[in-house]
């Protein structure tokens, strides 16, 4: 952190002397552990700084420390302005806060702490308790008395222990840990307290409770299911995370539970995400980041991936998964439109939603979420759940969901967009008190994730990434998930204890509904009595400001988006394949397409899922075959069953999250050009799919392929960073592949036809995979089917050629096999003879003629 | 942190105490020696929680964790470092205390708790045994005397920290020995007095002045403690015990049971005890089944009693954590303590209604009956017994401090339960006069005793330099 910000802040250098100075003197004491020299030491520090710095340039999106340094990427939450301006100008500071006489006293009580006696023979340092709670550390708001007190009151389902809980935690905001907690209710007499009898129910009020995302491998089973057991008993919504969900689970038990999670996530990984996973879900929310850790992806260890992790996931036992920062088909907001009209084809049914975090500037971002025409937006606080972050995460990253929600409500009612959202907030919200806060802050909704995994029995013990929680939740371990002991009924417990603190402020209030209490921030007002000498300089007219509006603008959601699904193709095409989808009739028909159709083949998907699940219909049941130019995200989430075959060419995001289907694309059969040569498909083709086959007789774009988990494709030329953090699945590359192939592929398999030597040379991103030539007669074999089976689909020219040159070609052929795929399979990993090149024959490029001639051969 | 799969490859494993047999006839320490190879092995079974309950557990909040896993790494000298940072006397602790810190131990959640007390015990031996325990003097004095009354375990370790910050400090005893009940209370079979001498020894080394059989507000008076010092801790503990006001009482062979121990202290230090109470050859009847009552009964064995029976008014608890106490709580549940082990029979829901005794005024009947559940403890008809009784020990707690003498010649006020009252700095209402200890929250641990001492004195210390902690938060 102190790097970062130096370097942000414009440092060229920074000289740790203290800590290098540090290190030799352990060194010199023997504290280091037995055979560490101080040399090794310190390149051990310096090789961790390095890491870090690296680790928060990624979360920030800069690739490269020329464009961090004096970048400024930092927001100061409690310091004044004048400070700021005069010595962080620039950065933005919305709270007011400290001054330079402030700091100096800080920096001075530390300095007298050291220099004098103080009353107790202090022979250690202070324990300082940043990270793990210490009493004489920093305050934690989660601490012993506050986790035990929750837990005796949910499992003894005693209301007066959860207020006792709540009274700790209330009144430790108090103590400064939380911007809520510097301030306080209204309670004016001109809205009379009401009868807590006249006090929408408490049944109501949970239902718009959710828990967080936690994914099935970041939590265990048996406490995935708790939640969602719980959350649908009260008629809230359970989140699976972005680790996809068991199938089994769609179904309701037999004794009327149900372990599906209302809420599918979408993340930037799009583990799981099938056309049956979207079409089994109330709710599908598109996760642009976390709270807790903005910038930065789920990382599920390999060790926490079993059997049932990976079948869920698409992805390989014992392989780690990297969740992406960004969604590589999101770099724009028009492009998250695209993937929320993408997932309303799919299910429209299910309500979509977008995660943010809350940041200066969110209001804008959720101002473009608006008009992209998502059904609620969730304001993401940097408090929340940070068991398994890493520790340059845990610490400065993220700011308070109060300042983020205070933002989104202000700009969503000043455009006039917030009748048509809504609004829901997370990170750490912890009582009656918290809840009522964010309510008259603007949120309709509120997230619990932390709660609710204390309430089934998680006692911080901040080793979620370990595999070792001693309380079976954060663990796939079968042994310690035994000990799990959380019930569906500790869960509800919490939320209706919580709703039950949230009735009790709104009678004080004297509201008798939740809906007339969202966005009465003129109930709030900061503390009269702020008497601690560092919050005197606070000021929060900016979190307090109402908008003054007319009457007409709403502020609360009142209306419900116009997604436009009405001009969808896929009406047309449910229709035509009526036959199949009811009685599993084949169907054939040839249609023509324009661009201004998009996401053809997903509501017929979403209908397919419904009815059969993810076995989907039998192979090449329905087909269309379309002529013309697609628009976006042609063929997404097409089922198992369904082929749709393209003459002409295609937009961006074609087989987006291919869930089984066959997409088979060629270029007119009337054109002239080569195709191998020419753009046939756009951009991120084929990114998050996770079963089918594709055939492209021509070029892709950029990111093909990348996330796929399980699809196979044949395609002639990719552009830059084809196959990225790829897990499973089959890639074919005929042609030239652009630079960054491979980068964070951890499964699945690419053959790339490297005719000059480039690709493995320098286009492939060799730090995760090995590349080898094809010699492994299976490949061989595999490989050579497939290029027929492309031929046979696609008549591409240069497929034929290939297969026409068979023994020439294949020793060109690449094989991409990733490092973490051979350990798995136990394969060790590949060395080639020092003496033998990989490519012994000198680069030989196909005759362009030559495949002309053949081209004009299959045309006739 | 230990090892990070320590908890789930190793077993909890304490040391096992040494044989009924042979320990009833002697008075050494009963638990057997436990390898430090075993110490460390338990140590990687700490799992250095995010929220380490122990670390609230403990009174003195004790870094648990941290030392746990110096230990496992075999860094002892670091380990006694931390450990001494938030415990003045861990060779106390490490013997008698009974541990709430496991009691809160995140793995007493599914599995049995880390081995901590044994782990704090062997980290202060080792540090002992290897010559690290040196005197530690402070660098200047600040010319202030503090008198501090009382050496038990709240005296000394505020005595050793004043010391520590450079005052001058002279602790008052009424017996004739230092150490409270650490000294003549605790029987030498749970801690032998040479770990009491063992840090006295420092402690003089370090310049304390300790003044034995002067009992202030009898010998001295508070006005010239006032007089002749800048502050004075009252450490007096709480040594009103309660009484059992039944008819027979008054009978001869019924004692409190701390008129019984300190004897055999005496004894087991080499004293000629004139007159001891002595369980020898005798029908003991223990009334009270706490840890004074465990203590009267291992004495009683080791004094080769007849027959013993520990009488207790509560119904028995029972076996495992009672749903009313639970995790991270101290846990209401039955508890075999090593007397226990050596004999004598418990019962649960007994009164005594009375005593009866020969014809020289000796106690030789106890009379009672079984009684109901608290508050109430109604009678059950018919219960109605009489046991042979030649010896009768009242262990059934104290009522708090001894309130003529000291207290009322300094006025200081008491709060509603008889107890010492002070502020959050541990300061009476009379000026420079602070208290700590049982006798400011009544009958208590010996854990407890020594981080009431320490933070006293952190509150003395302020008060005698005028100066508010530096870090502080409402300068």
């Amino acid at each position: 952190m102190h790097f970062c910000l130096l370097i942000g802040y414009g440092a060229s250098a920074v000289n740790p002397y203290l800590a290098i100075e540090t290190l030799e003197d352990q060194a010199a004491r023997g504290n280091l552990p037995a055979g560490m020299t101080f040399e090794t030491a310190l390149k051990n520090y310096k090789k961790a700084i390095n890491k870090g710095l690296l680790k928060v340039f990624s979360k920030m999106g800069i690739s490269t420390l020329q464009s961090y340094r004096g970048a400024q990427v930092f927001e100061a939450i409690g310091l004044s302005k004048a400070l700021v301006d005069r010595y962080f100008t620039g950065t933005a500071s919305r709270i007011e806060g400290v001054g330079l006489a402030v700091l100096a006293r800080e920096a001075k009580m530390k300095h007298d702490y050291a220099a004098q006696p103080v009353s107790e023979a202090d022979t250690e340092l202070d324990v300082g308790g940043s990270y793990q709670y210490r009493v004489r550390g920093e305050y934690h708001l989660l601490n012993p008395g506050t986790v035990s007190k929750l837990q005796h009151a949910v499992r003894q389902e005693s209301f007066q222990t959860f207020q006792e809980y709540s009274a700790l935690v209330d009144s430790q905001s108090r103590e400064l840990c939380t911007l809520r907690g510097l301030m306080q209710f209204k309670l004016g007499d001109k809205d009379q307290p009401v009868p807590i009898e006249e006090v929408e129910p408490a049944a109501e009020i949970v239902k718009r409770f959710a828990t967080g995302a936690m994914s099935f491998g970041s939590i265990s089973k048996e406490a995935h299911e708790t939640l969602a057991i719980a959350m649908n008993r009260i008629g809230g919504k359970s989140n699976t995370g972005e680790g996809g969900e068991d199938e089994a689970r769609f179904e309701r038990d037999a004794n009327g539970d149900w372990r599906r999670s209302a809420i599918k996530q979408v993340a930037s990984a799009r583990f799981g995400v099938t056309t049956n996973y979207l079409v089994n879900a109330d709710e599908l929310q598109i996760k642009i980041a976390q709270g807790a850790k903005p910038g930065e992806g789920g990382q599920l260890p390999g060790y926490k991936v079993d059997e049932v992790i990976a079948r869920v996931r698409h992805s390989i036992a014992g392989v780690g998964l990297i969740s992406p920062p960004p969604h590589h088909d999101i770099y724009s907001i028009e492009d998250l439109a695209q993937l929320i009209y993408d997932l309303k084809n799919v299910n429209p049914r299910a309500r979509i939603s977008v995660k943010l975090v809350a940041e200066v500037g969110v209001g804008t971002v959720a101002a473009g979420v608006a008009k992209a025409h998502a059904d609620v937006v969730l304001i993401s606080g940097h408090d929340g759940g940070t068991g398994a972050s890493p520790l340059t995460s845990l610490k400065h990253a993220g700011i308070p969901w109060e300042l983020g929600l205070a933002e989104t409500q202000q700009v969503l009612v000043l455009n006039d967009l917030r009748s048509r959202v809504r609004v829901q907030t997370d990170g750490k919200l912890q009582t009656g008190r918290d809840v009522t806060i964010a309510a008259l802050l603007g949120a309709e909704e509120f997230g619990f994730s932390t709660m609710p995994l204390v309430s089934m029995g998680c006692i911080m013990m901040r080793k979620c990434h370990l595999n070792t929680c001693p309380v079976g939740i954060a663990t796939q371990d079968p042994a310690l998930r035994a000990k799990f002991q959380g019930t569906p009924e500790n869960v509800i417990n919490f939320f209706f204890f919580i709703a039950e603190e949230v009735r009790q402020w709104m009678s004080k209030l004297g509201f008798r509904t939740m809906d007339e209490m969202i966005g009465r921030v003129d109930r709030i007002e900061m503390r009269h009595a702020l008497d601690h000498w560092k919050a005197r300089g606070l000021d929060f007219s900016s979190i307090l400001y109402n908008p003054q509006v007319p009457r007409r603008v709403g502020r609360r959601c009142t209306m419900a988006q116009d997604h436009g699904l009405a001009e969808a193709l896929d009406y047309k095409l449910i229709d035509h394949a009526k036959d199949a989808l009811e009685q599993g009739a084949p169907v054939d028909f040839q249609l023509p397409i324009r661009n201004v159709h998009r996401t053809v083949g997903a509501m017929l998907s979403g209908e397919i899922a419904r009815r059969y699940g993810s076995a989907g219909l039998p192979d090449d049941t329905i087909r269309f075959q379309f002529t013309g130019s697609a628009g976006q995200s042609f063929g997404a989430f097409l089922a198992k069953g369904v082929t749709l075959t393209l003459e002409g060419d295609a937009n961006d995001y074609v087989g987006k999250g291919l869930s089984g289907g066959r997409l088979i694309v060629y270029p007119p059969r009337t054109s002239t050009f080569l195709p191998e040569e020419n753009m046939l498909v756009g951009n991120v083709v084929l990114y998050g799919a996770t079963s089918g086959e594709a055939f492209f007789n021509g070029m892709a774009g950029e990111r093909f392929a990348v996330r796929n988990s399980g699809a196979t494709a044949v395609v002639e030329s990719v552009g830059d960073h084809g196959c990225e953090y790829m897990t499973k699945g089959l890639v074919v590359v005929l042609g030239r592949a652009g630079r960054n192939f491979a980068a964070g592929m951890n499964g699945g398999i690419a053959f790339v036809l490297d005719e000059t030597g480039e690709f493995a040379g320098v286009l492939c991103n060799q730090a995760s995979v090995d590349l080898e030539p094809v010699t492994d007669p299976a490949d061989m074999q595999a490989l050579e089917n497939l290029i027929s089976r492309h031929v046979e689909a696609t008549a591409s020219p240069r497929g034929k050629w290939i297969l026409e040159n068979w023994e020439e070609m294949l020793p060109k052929f690449v094989k991409v096999f990733p490092h973490e795929y051979k350990r798995v399979l136990g394969i060790p990993r590949y060395q080639p003879a020092k003496a033998e090149a990989a490519h012994p024959q000198p680069p030989q490029v196909v005759p362009a003629a030559a495949s002309l001639k053949h081209q004009e051969a299959a045309h006739g | 942190m230990g090892k990070v799969t320590g908890f789930v490859e190793y077993s909890r494993e304490a040391p096992q105490r040494r044989p009924v047999a042979e320990r009833v006839s002697d008075w050494f320490e009963v638990y057997q020696d436990f390898s430090e190879d075993k110490v460390r092995t338990q140590g990687a079974r700490c799992m250095d929680c995010g929220v380490p309950f122990c670390h609230t557990g403990c009174p003195l909040n004790n870094i648990i964790p941290d030392w746990n896993d110096l230990v496992y790494r075999d860094r002892w000298r670091a380990a006694i470092r931390v450990l001494h940072a938030t415990n003045n006397f861990p060779e106390f602790t490490g013997r008698i205390c009974p541990a709430p810190c496991e009691a809160a131990c995140v793995l007493g959640i599914s599995e049995p708790p880390v081995t901590i007390k044994v782990i704090e015990k062997t980290i202060i031996e080792h540090a002992f045994s290897e010559g690290w325990i040196q005197p530690e003097p402070p660098a200047r004095r600040t010319g202030k005397r503090v008198a501090v009354v009382g050496s038990g375990p709240a005296g000394l370790a505020a005595a050793q920290q004043l010391n520590r910050a450079g005052h001058s400090v002279t602790v008052f005893e009424k017996a004739d020995r230092i150490g409270g009940l650490l000294r003549y209370g605790i029987p030498e079979f749970k801690m032998e007095k040479r770990v009491l001498d063992r840090r006295l020894k420092q402690m003089i080394a370090e310049g304390v002045e300790f003044r034995t059989n002067v009992h202030v507000g009898r010998t001295i008076t508070g006005a010239a403690l006032q007089k002749d010092f800048d502050a004075i801790l009252l450490a007096g503990g709480a040594e009103q015990p309660r009484d059992l006001p039944v008819p027979g009482r008054e009978l001869n062979g019924i004692h409190f049971a701390m008129e019984f121990l300190p004897q055999q202290n005496k004894v087991c230090e080499g004293d000629d005890v004139s007159g001891q109470i002595l369980a020898t050859g005798k029908s003991v009847v223990i009334i009270g089944g706490g840890d004074t009552g465990a203590d009267c009964l291992g004495t009683s064995h080791r004094q080769k009693a007849a027959s013993i029976h520990q009488f207790e008014i509560m119904p028995v608890p029972p076996n495992d954590r009672a749903p009313q106490t639970p995790w991270p709580l101290w846990p209401l549940q039955l508890r075999v303590e090593s007397s226990h082990e050596e004999g004598g029979v418990r019962e649960w829901s007994m009164a005594t209604t009375s005593f009866t005794g020969d014809e020289n005024g000796r106690v030789n009947k106890l009379h009672g009956i079984r009684v109901g559940p608290a508050p109430k403890f109604e009678p059950i008809p018919g219960t109605e017994f009489t046991l042979d009784a030649g010896l009768v020990l009242l262990a059934m707690g104290f009522t708090g401090p001894v309130q003529s003498g000291l207290i009322e010649q300094l006025g200081v006020a008491l709060d509603a339960r008889g107890n010492v009252a002070t502020d959050s700095s541990y300061a009476t209402n009379v000026p420079g006069v602070f208290a700590a200890g049982d006798l400011r929250r009544g009958q208590s641990l010996v854990v407890w005793a020594i981080a009431e001492g320490r933070r006293a004195a952190e509150g003395m210390h302020r008060h005698l330099v005028n100066r508010e902690s530096p870090l502080a938060e409402d300068v």
